[in-house]
């Protein structure tokens, strides 16, 4: 009996021990379900042991302490803030996702998949509109990096793109304006500055006056008037940093990963706003 | 004055009354639904204005949204002038969530009248989530923030200028719906009331009292019923005072057979009293015309007396000496003694007719109140008697049984000697056959301080009806005798002007006993 109580609270003392043991520490920002959705997602590829932490369910928390004394191989960042957290500390290497302001690194450890397609695939888009100038509007200090890119890939495509850049939301209507008569088409890309809740309808507004497509990236745009969205699949952009996780775990360096753009392009079509626009996508949906 | 009385007359009208009534309420109804009308249009008008008000407010303050954030005064502007065109619009102003107005336009025609002032806030449209929010799949929250405010006047003259439209129009209608229908009851109250006036007409005759009108409503509604039940009730009233009038006639008749019954009574009465006073004068007038030639036979008497007394011897001594001789036919010693007793016949009767005549006088005459201290009550009874010695009948027996020890009392001699012969005379008057006795008693009641004399008779006494009423004046059952019906009524006064009680006791078929009592001493007022 006696020898029996000694193992029960030996056990109990050593209970602990095992959570303390894991691979990857998910710091999630908050608790929410896209969050939780891509999180699944790379539960779903990586087989290593996870610790979460959802920062928004403490005051302050000393995620680098943490990672200090518990030594996890690697830490998933889900969201802008856990990115900010888990860029502070040296000791593990950083994979984020669902950052929409992640900003390209420097540091080799850090690395991830973006929220924003490849711009080739709104160009191709607008390719299968037939529209050939598109307009833009952006804050360049939010969305500048992309914007340089899909002003690249916008050449090789034999697309105008027609940029206004925004310093404040209050300027989106007036850039709109300064559109009008001058493209086919309104690309809506997800800087807050540019698409504010005060502003949003402002685009549809335009492209309903104007009488040119509007392409989103979220399918709940379909119904404020857009005509195409090309909407990210959180669960497979989880698969995606997943599998990148799984090879961190397997021995890769991170530092040979790059930045990954979402693979899974959900695309929706209103085909009401087409029809009016009297506009087909060629090829098909 | 005619003018008042008919207007008056009008006033009462039932019909002009109901039709009042009518007219009135259809009135204050008309007046109370076109009351309700104009203000439910009122209402309407305003609630529309404000409608169309807030409709504008709202549509400037959703086409506002996207420059107001923007805060592009040209873009404001253009919309408020774009508003501003609306007739009804006076005024419009676009301000931001801090209250400064970025545009700001006041329409000309404002001249200051009245306006409806409408202010709609301008909100971020709701349920627009951020880029971040979509991405992540976040619902939308309709969650509005005021981003200014729409401002706008409406011009109410129009609404006014509707509105006194619709009451000129309203009252015009509701008067000449009130003249339709007042005319129109009219028409029906004058159709409904008429067989009223007929039925008050014919109640209006009746009662002012032809009896014999009645009200010709041919009908057989409450009307006609009503008319049926006040002829009936005419009928009935008309039979009642034919009634009346034939018992009025009767009474009327035996009244005068009465009046005329007592008239003859009455001057009976008064006949008889002035005989009586005649009587009296006649009495007086005999006394003084006896008494002279009676005192001459008195004093005749008493010379012959005298003159025989002187005579006698002269004759005794011729008797005595001559013999026998004859005076007048008789002996001389026969008429010697009857000549002194006739001598004293003549003399003692002369006093007697003396006595009676001056009874008579003095009962005819009296000698007025006079009250005496010292009447002698058998005294008076002797009197009494002596004056109605005549009267005495042959078949009454009077029996008299008076006191030795009576004391004498305060009185008038005279008035109790009247009061005496009436019991007297009453009771020598009950027997119906004249036969029977009187008793006659004076006695003096020690313990009570009084005298009392009582005439008591065996006649046929008096029944209970009659004596109820023996004191009353001019009651008698004895008028057509002579009786005066002063006798006991005065016999009473005078008895209580002595201080003393008349009392009456009578048992019919066995006789009546009259008692006079009077008070010893002092007992006279």
């Amino acid at each position: 009996m006696q020898f029996l109580r000694t193992l029960l609270v030996t056990l109990l003392l050593l209970a602990p021990l095992p959570a303390l043991a894991y691979d990857i520490l998910v710091l999630q920002s908050l608790r929410e379900s896209g969050y939780d959705e891509a999180v699944k997602g790379a539960r779903h590829e990586c087989s290593g042991t996870m610790r979460t932490i959802v920062l928004s369910d403490y005051a302050e928390t000393d995620v680098t302490r943490i990672i200090r004394e518990e030594h996890p191989r690697l830490v998933i960042a889900v969201g802008d803030r856990a990115l900010e957290v888990a860029e502070k500390q040296r000791y593990a290497p950083v994979l984020y996702m669902m950052a929409l302001h992640a900003k390209p690194r420097q540091r080799g450890t850090v690395t991830g998949v973006g929220m924003l397609f490849e711009p080739a695939r709104y160009l191709a888009v607008f390719d299968s509109l037939g529209c050939r100038r598109v307009g833009v509007i952006c804050d360049p200090t939010k969305s500048g990096a992309y914007l340089r890119r899909a002003q690249v890939a916008a050449r090789r495509s034999g697309i105008d793109l027609v940029v206004r850049e925004v310093r404040s939301p209050k300027d989106t209507p007036a850039m709109l304006d300064s559109l009008r008569g001058k493209v086919d088409a309104l690309w809506m890309l997800p800087d807050a500055t540019a698409v504010s809740p005060e502003t949003t309808e402002a685009y549809f507004l335009f492209s309903q006056g104007e009488r040119v497509p509007l392409v989103s990236f979220a399918e709940v745009y379909l119904k404020m008037g857009g005509a195409v969205t090309l909407g990210i699949d959180r669960f497979d952009i989880g698969k995606q940093l997943g599998i990148m996780a799984q090879g961190v775990l397997s021995g890769t360096p991170v530092e040979e990963m790059t930045l990954q753009s979402p693979r899974r392009v959900l695309m929706k079509v209103n085909d009401g706003v087409l029809r009016r626009l009297k506009i087909s996508i060629a090829g098909g949906g | 004055m005619t003018a008042k009385l008919r207007a008056s007359r009008i006033v009462k009208n039932f019909r002009f009354r109901i039709y009042l009534i009518f007219t009135l309420t259809i009135a204050l109804l008309t007046a109370a639904f076109a009351l309700f009308y104009v203000i439910t249009e009122g209402n309407g008008f305003q609630s529309t204005l404000e409608r169309e008000g807030r409709l504008l407010a709202t549509i400037l303050a959703q086409n506002a949204r996207l420059p107001l954030f923007a805060e592009n005064r040209e873009a404001l502007a253009l919309l408020a002038s774009g508003t501003a065109r609306y007739p009804s619009v006076l005024y419009v102003s676009i301000s931001n969530a801090e209250g400064r107005a970025l545009t700001e336009l006041k329409n000309p025609r404002d001249k200051g009248g009245g306006a409806l002032d409408m202010e709609v806030e301008v909100t971020s449209p709701g349920l627009v989530a951020s880029p971040e929010a979509v991405l992540l799949g976040q619902a939308p929250v309709d969650e509005k923030r005021v981003i200014g405010r729409v401002h706008l006047r409406l011009d109410t003259s129009g609404a006014r200028e509707r509105l006194k439209k619709l009451v000129a129009a309203t009252i015009a209608i509701g008067t000449l719906f009130w003249i339709m229908v007042s005319l129109l009851s009219y028409q029906i109250l004058k159709r409904v009331t008429s067989s009223f006036n007929l039925l008050m007409r014919g109640i209006e005759e009746i009662g002012s009292g032809n009896l014999s009108a009645r009200v010709n409503l041919d009908s057989d509604d409450e009307l006609g019923r009503g008319a049926n039940a006040i002829n009936a009730m005419a009928a009935s009233l008309e039979l009642r005072e034919l009634e009346n009038l034939s018992l009025q006639e009767e009474l009327l008749l035996s009244m005068r057979l009465e009046v005329q019954e007592e008239k003859r009574r009455v001057m009976a009465r008064l006949i008889h009293t002035n005989k009586m006073t005649s009587l009296g004068l006649l009495l007086s007038s005999m006394a003084h015309e006896i008494n002279n030639p009676n005192a001459s036979i008195r004093f005749s008497g008493h010379i012959i007396a005298k003159m025989w007394a002187d005579v006698v011897p002269l004759l005794d001594g011729v008797w005595r000496e001559e013999g026998e001789f004859y005076l007048g036919g008789i002996p001389f010693q026969k008429a010697r003694g009857a000549l002194a007793e006739n001598a004293a016949k003549i003399v003692e009767n002369s006093e007697r007719i003396a006595r009676v005549v001056q009874g008579l006088r003095d009962y005819g005459v009296g000698d007025g109140a006079r009250l005496r201290p010292d009447l002698e009550l058998n005294g008076a009874v002797a009197a009494a008697l002596s004056v109605l010695a005549c009267q005495m009948q042959q078949d009454v027996w009077l029996k008299t049984a008076l006191g030795t020890d009576i004391p004498v009392v305060t009185g008038n001699q005279h008035q109790i000697e009247q009061v005496l012969i009436n019991l007297i005379l009453n009771a020598m008057q009950s027997f119906p056959d004249g036969r029977g006795e009187v008793v006659l008693t004076t006695r003096h009641d020690r313990e009570a301080a009084e005298v009392v004399v009582e005439v008591e008779d065996d006649g046929v006494g008096i029944c209970a009806e009659t004596m109820e009423r023996l004191f009353e004046p001019f009651f008698s059952t004895k008028l057509d005798r002579g009786g005066s019906g002063l006798g006991l009524y005065i016999s009473q006064y005078i008895v209580a002007e002595h201080g003393g009680r008349l009392q009456l006791t009578s048992t019919p078929g066995r006789g009546t006993l009259a008692r006079v009592i009077l008070p010893v001493g002092s007992g006279a007022p």
